[in-house]
């Protein structure tokens, strides 16, 4: 854990890739616990046209763990917390259950527990990273639409990807420095 | 996914929070207004100290009965974090509360207060020691509120308006919006409360209420109107956001409801009444139903505009 | 007085300041290290490889067990099928161990059939029961008399031959419900059935086998990579506009029934222009001049007319399909139960894969490589005395054996034809929902002097028996080793990875206790292990049962091209060639060629119903799973905007959707996603079964509706053949 090296874990997709299969939508639910009807990661879709000319996309979401996260800002007693290495934490022992930062978040990546009275969401699969793993939607999405990597490290698949590739993040108007880059 | 978060608990919240700030504002400067050295409306200022507490301790159990963990609301007090809104929002509200409840104390007449220790049980007799007057205290207690009423009757403007994700509260005009309807509901508060009293009507302190309250809510309608133009000149997402009230489903409450008869109206008619004042310098007309119903639609709409932000703002968002 | 004053001030400012202390105390640290219950590190979590068994594909899984329980279930990379991924079903299989609604012991049914109303048994109570009804209807009818109706699975052979040993010749699968008419076509046409190199394929064209939505295979994972990286161009027919659509680079909304039209044309233009593989077809194949002569008259001016897909297009797409070839190809598909001319359509498919050269070679059709594995060798038995009652021989002499015609089955079964069917065993499968008119099926099952569904949930067919026998799931148990022949070919393993949650038994323990009361044990002396030990020895790898339990599978990664382009390699068909004209079905008096019949389109206000699926329920299955469930609550009726304005239908309205098997309601989903004289609606929900709590009476059932047809070569049921009307309820 005394790992000096400054790390910034980010998740690049290629979604045009993404076939709307639910594959990371479950694998999370089953490898966080996360509640039936709350979702930390979902897929969201675009549907335009008319008989016959129309158009489907899918795009993966989930909490961006933000450079300049406002939900970390606005929580009052610092339960809503980032690691040095970009992940957003919530530390369910300090959260009062406000839901502040579930309003402040322009993505809606937070969800209520009922069960814990805490607000809750995606953790970058923490737990597996620092054991040097990787996400579980990573990990099993059939289409590999899912990039996971570290950005300060250059010869990294996220770094070499967002110096190759087009781009796009969400929301940027919003000024919270997302980190989910969505390839074009 | 988005939720609705914060319901009806919050809306009474700051409803009842800038209720009390405004209570309170309006009696500490009925308090430091001196004529003789005395309070110069003596009357406002004792019904808004003894009233301010209430409202915002109230709200208070229900800001903590909202939390997920409701037990846990000592956290707010063992942290600063100046960029939380919340966090100074707590600490204001903290401060404030005492204020206010010191303020009730000060004004409490002896007799009442001999009354209420009378009820202490034996074991509790040792707090009788606090059976005392802090009379003395009622100048310096109305200053120091000063900021704290104005700090707890704008951070709940501030609390949304600091939210960017959210393009319907994400403006500078939210927190003053806030702040001024909070001074008139407490202003309208007292209105009614002096209208209710049996005994004579105090012309005179009626006019310094009327006085204040077309101040705060011209204030508030000049306010209120920049909100809506500059929002409707600025970026795609907040455009789209005030058509929740432009044509949306809080379009009726809005207008109707809040704007019309919770401003304006009641406005027209504390002009009305004031209006013998104006030209002729006689009295004001002083017709007591008219008074109550302009105060209470001030109230209604002070509750609506907090209603309307806090839902609309919920539902409002960044494609 | 005031020293007395000083005193209380002074001890209420101690303990202020001791509480204000402990309120500190308790947030830094040490009530928190309580709370958490530090000190003991957790112990380390148990990894099990195995196979998953929520679809045919079998894809690898580790699983993760923490507690003696089951936390989670990871992709196990070492399959080169799977290729490390692990799909949403995938995931949810841990719901269907934990599931407070399975089946948690054998039953016995204490009211009527279908009332719900069930007696728990002990499991000679239930063995013994069985055996003796199942006994009883040998006496009076013959072991005949009994049907034994299964779906694909690692035990499922145990059940067959359990059947088998009977003395039945009754023995029904799957394959007349889903794939026997592709694999029929591709097997008359090349004796085998290959498997499709998407990976390495530059043109592919794919009528219906939505890749990207209704199923995840290695095609699905192979497809959208060289897709979406532009290195395959992807053409795709289907009414509807699936996802499959959404990603293909053309996409046509085909007139239902008329992909025939569209191949013959395909056909016509690359015979017509020469650009199909002289060498390949002079070598290797048989009956080129007929077929040229055949596809003359099948131009794409006449296809457009039949398809709707502009000749002009038809025209470049045979073009560059040929050009690209030999990494081009029509994709077969696997679910085949659409039309009643499916085996004729595919039969074209696999002509126009020939023609091209694609057979056996990189980014074509490849012919399947398996992996040498060993057997266990049971003690045989006589072949049953009884014709098959479904008369395969007289109507569908070229159908496999030992699957069975199912619909052709349940017709005579109801018939009484040509003997009485009296007993009904099924395993695995839930023939209330996977056969079309549930009456009939219902009907079929009142007939039944005995009902025994063996299965893990309560099914609605297991709703409606005498008696039901709880299966382990999968992770509950040691299943046989299973072959996966395919371009990487692979074995895998599935092993017990938590003892059974419930008293359930693996099938081949049910079998064996139905078996000891049948006076059948001789044939099912064995434990898994001992079946294992067989099949594992002859296995490639050093000590091959420790490897698979600790691997969990054995693939090939580097696949072969090419191994029968030799001028010698006789095919398995009658000419020993690749038959592009079939004598073999000119002799049962079908078409050695296909020839193409416009196929019924609805009357007018009437619409086609079709059918797809998603790919995180398996058929019937999984609905309600409830991490599977929240995708899809309810089914609804997917139908075009422009008839639903005619019949002042708007999304949420429930709707009666009515055809001559029966009737049922479900609400409106308007969407310019389908074609306007065609509906759809979602598998799997409507349940009978009250168990099935999440979709117990929500939506409905499309057996209900769907009318009773199939394809007369294979007997392939076909499922698109049914005209509903629709109005607003």
């Amino acid at each position: 854990m005394a790992d000096t090296k400054k790390k910034r874990y980010a998740l690049v997709l290629d979604s045009k890739k993404c076939i709307n299969c639910k594959a990371c939508v479950v694998a999370c639910k089953a490898e966080n616990g996360v509640p039936v009807g709350k979702f930390r990661d979902w897929i969201t879709e675009e549907r335009r046209g008319t008989w016959p000319r129309l158009m489907a996309t899918f795009d993966p979401e989930q909490c961006e763990h933000c450079a300049n996260p406002s939900c970390v800002r606005v929580c009052p007693t610092g339960a809503s917390w980032q690691r040095a290495d970009g992940i957003v934490l919530v530390n369910y022992d300090d959260c009062i259950g406000c839901r502040y930062c579930m309003i402040a978040c322009p993505y809606n990546a937070r969800y209520f527990r009922e069960d814990l009275g805490v607000v809750d969401k995606c953790t970058l699969c923490a737990h597996r990273v620092d054991k040097g793993g990787i996400p579980a939607c990573v990990e099993t999405c059939p289409s590999k639409v899912r990039v996971f990597g570290d950005l300060e490290d250059p010869s990294s698949d996220v770094s070499q990807l967002l110096n190759t590739r087009r781009f796009l993040v969400k929301k940027p108007e919003t000024g919270n420095g997302p980190q989910l880059y969505y390839l074009l | 996914m988005q939720t609705i978060e914060w319901g009806f608990l919050i809306v009474n919240y700051l409803f009842l929070g800038g209720l009390s700030a405004g209570l309170f504002f309006v009696s500490a400067l009925a308090t430091y207004l001196q004529e003789d050295g005395e309070p110069a409306y003596p009357r406002i200022a004792k019904y808004g100290a003894m009233m301010a507490p209430w409202p915002v301790a109230l709200g208070s159990f229900l800001l903590i009965f909202d939390l997920g963990n409701w037990y846990r609301f000592y956290k707010l007090f063992i942290v600063f974090k100046w960029q939380s809104p919340m966090s100074i929002g707590s600490w204001l509200l903290l401060v404030f509360t005492g204020i206010t409840f010191l303020g009730f104390w000060a004004w409490l007449p002896e007799e009442t207060r001999h009354r209420l220790f009378a009820f202490l049980p034996k074991r509790l007799a040792f707090l009788k020691r606090f059976d005392v007057s802090i009379d003395a205290w009622k100048r310096p207690l109305a200053m120091a509120g000063f900021p704290f009423s104005i700090g707890v009757g704008i951070y709940t403007g501030v609390l949304l308006g600091a939210v960017q994700a959210r393009p319907f509260w994400n403006t500078n005009l939210v927190a003053q919006m806030f702040l001024f309807s909070a001074f008139s509901t407490g202003t309208a508060a007292l209105i009614l409360a002096l209208s209710a009293n049996r005994k004579e009507l105090d012309f005179r302190q009626l006019r310094f209420l009327y006085t204040l309250d077309i101040c705060f809510i011209t204030i508030e309608f000049f306010i209120v109107l920049p909100y809506l133009i500059h929002g409707k000149l600025s970026v795609l997402a907040v455009q789209e956001a005030l058509k929740l009230i432009l044509g949306g489903p809080y379009t009726l409450t809005f207008w109707l409801f809040f704007m019309l008869a919770g401003l304006l109206l009641p406005l027209f008619i504390e002009l009305w009444e004031m209006a013998p004042a104006f030209f002729q310098k006689a009295t004001i007309h002083h017709n007591k139903p008219l008074a109550s119903i302009a105060a209470a639609l001030v109230l209604l709409g002070g509750y609506l505009l907090r209603y309307v932000f806090v839902y609309a703002g919920q539902i409002s968002a960044f494609k | 007085m005031e020293g007395n004053r000083i005193d209380r001030r002074k001890f209420l400012q101690v303990t202020a300041a001791g509480a204000a202390a402990t309120a500190l105390v308790t947030q830094t640290g040490c009530l928190k290290y309580f709370e958490k219950g530090g000190g003991a590190p957790a112990p380390a979590p148990l990894v099990v490889p195995t196979a998953c068994e929520l679809c045919p594909n079998k894809c690898s899984v580790l699983a993760v067990v923490e507690g003696g329980v089951i936390r989670k279930l990871n992709p196990n990379p070492e399959n080169p099928k799977s290729r490390g991924m692990l799909c949403a079903r995938g995931n949810a299989a841990v719901k269907q161990v934990y599931d407070p609604d399975r089946l948690k012991q054998p039953l016995i049914r204490a009211g009527e059939r279908g009332e719900g109303k069930w007696r728990a048994a002990s499991w000679d109570e239930a063995w013994d029961y069985t055996a003796k009804k199942l006994s009883e209807i040998k006496q009076k009818y013959g072991p005949e008399g009994t049907l034994w109706a299964s779906t694909e699975g690692f035990q499922e052979i145990f059940f067959r031959n359990l059947g088998s040993a009977f003395g039945s010749p009754n023995i029904v699968r799957h394959p007349t419900l889903c794939l026997a008419s592709v694999n029929l076509a591709y097997s008359a046409t090349f004796g085998t059935v290959p498997s499709f190199d998407l990976l390495n394929a530059e043109y592919v064209i794919m009528s219906g086998a939505n890749r990207f939505e209704s199923i995840i295979t290695p095609d699905t994972m192979d497809l959208i990579g060289s897709a979406m990286n532009r290195k395959t161009k992807l053409v795709y027919l289907d009414p509807r506009f699936t996802v499959t659509a959404s990603k293909a680079d053309h996409w046509y909304p085909i007139r239902p029934g008329t992909d025939m039209a569209f191949i013959l044309a395909m056909l016509n233009v690359i015979i017509g222009e020469g650009r199909y593989d002289k060498e390949f077809v002079a070598t290797y194949t048989t009956g080129f001049d007929k077929l040229s002569d055949h596809v003359r008259q099948y131009t794409p001016d006449w296809a457009e007319k039949e398809t709707e897909i502009p000749a002009r297009d038809i025209v470049h797409i045979a073009r560059e399909f040929a050009d690209a070839a030999p990494r081009a190809v029509y994709y077969a598909g696997r679910r085949s139960s659409w039309y009643k001319n499916d085996f004729q359509m595919r039969r074209a498919q696999a002509i126009l894969n020939a023609v091209v050269g694609n057979w056996d070679r990189e980014g074509g059709m490849v012919p399947n490589a398996k992996i040498a594995m060993g057997e266990y060798l049971f003690l045989p038995w006589d072949d049953p005395k009884a014709a098959r009652v479904d008369e395969l021989d007289k109507n569908f002499p070229l159908a496999a054996k030992g699957d069975g015609v199912y619909l052709k089955l349940r017709e005579n079964v109801l018939a009484g034809k040509p003997y009485p069917v009296k007993g009904w065993m099924v395993y695995k499968q839930d023939p209330m929902n996977a056969l079309p008119d549930q009456g009939m099926t219902l009907k079929m099952i009142q007939q039944m002097d005995f009902v025994g569904v063996i299965d893990i949930g309560m099914s609605d067919t297991a709703w409606y028996a005498d008696v039901v026998f709880p299966e382990s799931a999968y992770l509950e148990r040691t299943d046989p080793v299973e072959a996966m022949p395919g371009i990487w070919p692979a074995v895998v393993f599935r092993q017990q990875v938590v003892k059974p949650v419930h008293d359930t038994k693996p099938n081949l323990e049910i079998v064996q206790g139905l078996a000891k009361r049948l006076n059948l044990s001789d044939y099912f002396d064995y434990t898994m292990d001992q079946w294992v030990d067989a099949q594992a020895k002859d296995l490639p790898v050093d000590n091959p049962l420790a490897y698979l339990k600790k691997h969990g599978v054995l693939g090939i990664a580097e696949p072969k091209f090419g191994g029968t382009l030799k001028p010698d390699h006789r095919f398995v068909t009658k000419s020993g060639k690749i038959e592009l004209f079939s004598e073999r079905l000119q002799e049962s008096g079908f078409d050695a060629l296909p020839v193409y019949k416009p196929p019924v389109q609805p009357p007018a206000g009437r619409f086609r119903m079709v059918l797809g699926r998603k790919g995180y329920f398996t058929h019937a299955n999984q609905t309600n799973n409830p991490w599977l469930n929240e995708f899809y609550p309810e089914n609804d009726l997917s139908i075009n905007p422009q008839p639903a304005q005619n019949l002042g239908i708007k999304t949420g309205d429930m709707l009666e959707v009515s055809s001559g098997a029966g009737t049922v309601r479900l609400k409106a989903r308007v969407t310019e996603e389908i074609r306007p004289d065609c509906v759809f609606m979602l598998h799997g929900y409507g349940k009978k079964s009250k168990w099935q709590k999440l979709v117990y009476g929500v939506g409905a059932s499309d057996a209900v509706v769907l009318e009773t047809a199939w394809d007369e070569v294979s007997g392939n049921a076909a499922f698109h053949e049914t005209f509903v009307n629709v109005r607003k309820a």
